[in-house]
């Protein structure tokens, strides 16, 4: 009988299975299927002329990519001296990969899409909004997100 | 399949280039029999591979073109000047045959047209140079006889002799001799109801008559046809007359009809050349007439008059006659041989090949590359092993396999680099038909030299350098020498002459381009830089200074925008990509005797030589090659503006001084108030201004691998690329040309060693 709900779950193309993770006291997801890896924070190598939110390059096995602090970029107060901060892999749809750098992982969960009240705003890196169990987890736009780094993918 | 047809165009490729050095060869003449049968050999391998794909386009033309080689392979007619210039031509038809085969842009009827008669008139001249209008040399002929023209075959029946024709007559051809089977064909409505096509049976016909080694020739009559408004669509008004090679056995020939004898009206018949004026045959009515008025015009027109060759399976061999382009077109009857023209005029633009995604590798390179690695492995186990001990002597013999892994590590590096390693003949013989191309436009005669077409590069830069090699030797070819008139008053030969050199040096590789042209006018290049606002007209500038202004953007001299140059984009692109490259244009211009440029290139794009330095708390990577000097400072050579920037003055040369750290916002402290024994380094960009750069500390000197930083995220102003360092950490390479020109650009927009005024 779980199994059969567990089926049906997987393969009802609403549901979704998304990854959370915390900054600061806010809770964040992002599909799981664009996650490559989840690995600890290292240092990294400032880059020149770089935004903010940048917090610079790392070498994943021979591929260069760059990190961002998500707290920066949401504008949220980082919690300090975290043990627990690591870098979330991603890749967008254009084949851009990035580091997000994030407080926790707290786990996944699967979010159906009927649930998700939509953020108005144009642009947003967020999608939407989503209450599992009793809290509210913003669901963040991740081409957005990634596609800032790229430079002809937005205006500055 | 599509593997062997991958490795097929690969042979391909490789067998065009063993044709344009065997016929660059013969050009300059040298025609010794093993380089004919090379020739010949390329060719046909192509031919015969293209038939094993079905690649029927290819097949006709290099069999077409294997025939004029056999002649000269035999012997009936020597390599002149003009009948290689022909084969060359030939030779650039069939890689675009190829090319298009492959997939790549279709190529214009008309140029495999004229090209195919070329051919077949070098065969025929050549026939008549030996003096021996023998049997055999018109068989030779009557493969090559598939004219567009099929019904122009009056002048042969009138003396029956082979005809020295005008190359303007390249379209005509002498009909076959020996008796031929001449075919007429009227479908009736029920053949397209059948779903059937009168192609199939054309086609059918040509290949019975290419079994015997031979082509038809097909003309359409369309005599039947009502005016268009009274045309019914599903009818079908159309008759052909096919003439076939006397080879082709009547048994064959009526085969090809089996399967449609109740739906169409054919007849065949054998006849002599006497008679070959068409008779009145079944719906041949109107042909005399037809006849007369196609031979009438000159071939010229007549082509022009012509649309394509309607049918882009087969174009030269089914050319139906159409006095009326467009009438005719207007009134074929669906499922006739009106399939949509093939594009044409754009295809010599888009002649270009598609990026291989394979290279071929010599078997003893890659078992150095599996001796290597087989070392590796001992040498980590090895390593391994001393690790565990723990005493001194241990230490030591670890010591000591470290270090032979390391020049083991290198040899492998060298091993790679070796398989990657390609000979620059490919793109250099490219250049060949780009000169030929160039010059045929331009009218001018010009002969291109190769040397050093051995010297082996990375693959990658093998690719990058067609583009920019191409500018430059069209420009050449334009701009760079005179026109024939103007040699000729210059007391020079007629004939121009480009020499395109590659060869190592000191761990780059130096290609250079050299015409015995006019040189630069330097006057006039000064001039048009002033007129065009590039520079102020009180600029100083030296010879070298003025001569790098042709690379510019927007700098052109040319007075009329041509085909070929003078819009004032190309040398500007060709600086970037040879820059793009890590490489550096050197220019040397005598006026009246010639201009020569030189690319000097790095060997690998994969690794660099690079200096360690750290700035602003991060190592970065400056190439070694940009560097000059590294010293430490003295307070009194410094010069401060009034802007807050420094200049440095180092043994009288004047130069900005950047901080590096401040200069790519790496640190937000201010800069130190005193630049007193701040170590710098004196770095230079391709076009020789200097600019010293602050750093906090010189760490090593050390090889590192490129790895692009663009793939993940933007470009970054005055980075080039990033690396790893050995600790596994990011490392960004500098663009020291960006630095500098920021630099420079802060301080003056003059271009460096022209600041008298600073200096003082």
């Amino acid at each position: 009988m779980t199994e059969q709900i567990e089926l049906k779950r997987a393969t009802d193309p609403k549901i979704v299975k998304m990854i959370v993770f915390a900054i600061g006291v806010q809770e964040y997801c992002i599909p799981i299927l664009s996650v490559r890896e989840i690995r600890g924070f290292e240092k990294t190598t400032t880059l020149p002329f770089a935004p903010p939110y940048v917090c610079g390059a790392i070498n994943l096995r021979g591929i260069i990519l760059t990190v961002i602090d998500l707290a920066i970029y949401l504008n949220v107060p980082p919690q300090p001296d975290n043990p627990r901060r690591v870098a979330v892999i991603v890749e967008s749809k254009d084949g851009v990969v990035c580091g997000l750098l994030v407080d926790r992982v707290i786990d996944m969960a699967d979010i159906d899409l009927k649930d998700v009240q939509a953020v108005s705003e144009e642009g947003s890196c967020l999608a939407g909004l989503v209450l599992v169990d009793d809290r509210m987890i913003g669901i963040l736009r991740l081409d957005t997100v990634v596609g800032q780094l790229v430079g002809d993918t937005v205006s500055e | 399949m599509d593997d062997i047809l991958q490795i097929f165009f690969q042979e391909c490729d490789e067998q065009l280039q063993e044709l344009e050095r065997g016929l660059s060869a013969l050009s300059d003449g040298e025609s010794e029999h093993e380089t004919v049968n090379a020739v010949f050999r390329a060719v046909h391998s192509i031919k015969g591979g293209a038939a094993s794909f079905g690649l029927d386009n290819l097949v006709r033309f290099s069999h077409v073109f294997e025939n004029s080689l056999d002649g000269l392979r035999s012997g009936r007619f020597a390599p002149t000047h003009d009948v290689v210039k022909t084969f060359l031509k030939a030779m650039d038809v069939l890689s675009d045959l190829v090319n298009e085969a492959r997939g790549g842009a279709a190529v214009d009827p008309t140029r495999v047209a004229e090209s195919h008669a070329e051919l077949a008139a070098i065969n025929r001249t050549g026939g008549d140079h030996d003096g021996t209008a023998s049997a055999a040399t018109t068989e030779d002929v009557i493969p090559v006889d598939f004219s567009p023209v099929p019904i122009d075959f009056e002048p042969v029946t009138a003396d029956f002799e082979p005809i020295p024709f005008d190359f303007d007559f390249g379209e005509e051809k002498p009909a076959p001799a020996a008796a031929a089977l001449r075919v007429t064909f009227h479908p009736h409505d029920a053949l397209y109801e059948r779903g059937d096509d009168a192609r199939n049976i054309l086609i059918g016909l040509a290949d019975i008559a290419r079994e015997c080694g031979g082509e038809i020739q097909t003309s359409c009559d369309w005599s039947a046809l009502p005016p268009l408004a009274d045309l019914v669509p599903d009818k079908s008004y159309l008759t052909w007359h096919i003439v076939l090679p006397p080879e082709v056995s009547e048994e064959s020939t009526n085969a090809v009809f089996d399967w449609v004898s109740e739906d169409c009206d054919f007849s065949i018949v054998r006849e002599s050349t006497e008679d070959e004026i068409p008779p009145e045959q079944d719906g041949g009515q109107a042909e005399p007439a037809e006849t007369e008025a196609a031979a009438a015009p000159p071939p010229e027109e007549e082509r022009a008059a012509e649309p394509p060759a309607p049918e882009p399976a087969l174009p030269p061999p089914v050319e139906a006659l159409f006095p009326m382009p467009v009438a005719a077109a207007l009134d074929l009857p669906p499922g006739s041989t009106a399939t949509p023209p093939p594009v044409t005029g754009a295809a010599q633009a888009a002649a270009r090949k598609p990026e291989q995604a394979s290279i071929r590798v010599d078997l003893h390179r890659i078992d150095d590359l599996m001796d290597l690695v087989g070392e590796l492995v001992i040498a980590q186990a090895a390593i391994e092993s001393l690790s565990r001990r723990t005493d001194a002597a241990g230490q030591h013999e670890l010591v000591q396999s470290i270090s032979s892994m390391q020049s083991l590590t290198r040899d492998i590096q060298d091993a790679v680099m070796a398989v990657r390693a390609q000979p620059v003949r490919a793109v250099f013989q490219r250049m060949q038909r780009v000169v030929r191309e160039a010059c045929s436009m331009t009218g001018k005669d010009i002969v291109l030299t190769l040397e050093g077409e051995d010297t082996e590069v990375d693959r990658t830069l093998v690719e990058k350098l067609t583009d920019p090699l191409t500018h430059m030797l069209r420009n050449a070819v334009d701009h760079g020498i005179e026109s024939t008139e103007a040699r000729i008053a210059a007391g020079k030969p007629a004939e121009g002459h480009i020499v395109l050199s590659a060869e190592h040096r000191s761990g780059r590789i130096l290609i250079t381009i050299k015409d015995d042209g006019a040189g630069i006018n330097r006057q006039r290049v000064f001039e048009t830089a002033v007129k065009r606002g590039i520079i102020p007209p009180n600029a100083v500038l030296s010879d070298d200074e003025i001569n790098n202004l042709i690379f510019m953007p927007g700098f052109s001299t040319a007075a009329t925008v041509s085909n070929l140059s003078g819009r004032g984009v190309g040398m500007d692109v060709v600086k970037q990509a040879i820059q793009s490259l890590g490489g550096r244009i050197t220019i040397s211009s005598t006026p009246g005797k010639g201009t020569t440029f030189g690319f000097s290139l790095p060997l690998t794009l994969a690794i660099l030589d690079g200096m360690l330095i750290v700035a602003g708390g991060s190592t970065m990577v400056i190439p070694i090659s940009s560097i000059i000097e590294t010293m430490i400072v003295k307070q009194s050579d410094i010069y401060a503006l009034p802007d807050g920037s420094n200049v440095i003055s180092i043994r009288g040369d004047c130069m900005p001084l950047i901080p590096l750290a401040t200069a790519l916002k790496l640190s937000d402290a201010p800069p130190r108030d005193s630049l007193d024994a701040s170590i710098i380094l004196v770095v230079e960009n391709e076009s020789g201004a200097r600019a010293a750069l602050i750093v906090d500390e010189i760490r090593d000197q050390t090889q590192v691998v490129i790895k692009s930083i663009e793939s993940n995220y933007r470009q970054i102003f005055g980075v080039s690329a990033a690396t790893i360092l050995g600790d596994g950490s990011v490392s960004l390479i500098l663009d020291v040309s960006a630095l500098v020109a920021s630099a420079i650009g802060h301080i003056d927009s003059k271009p460096s060693n022209t600041r008298p005024e600073l200096a003082a």
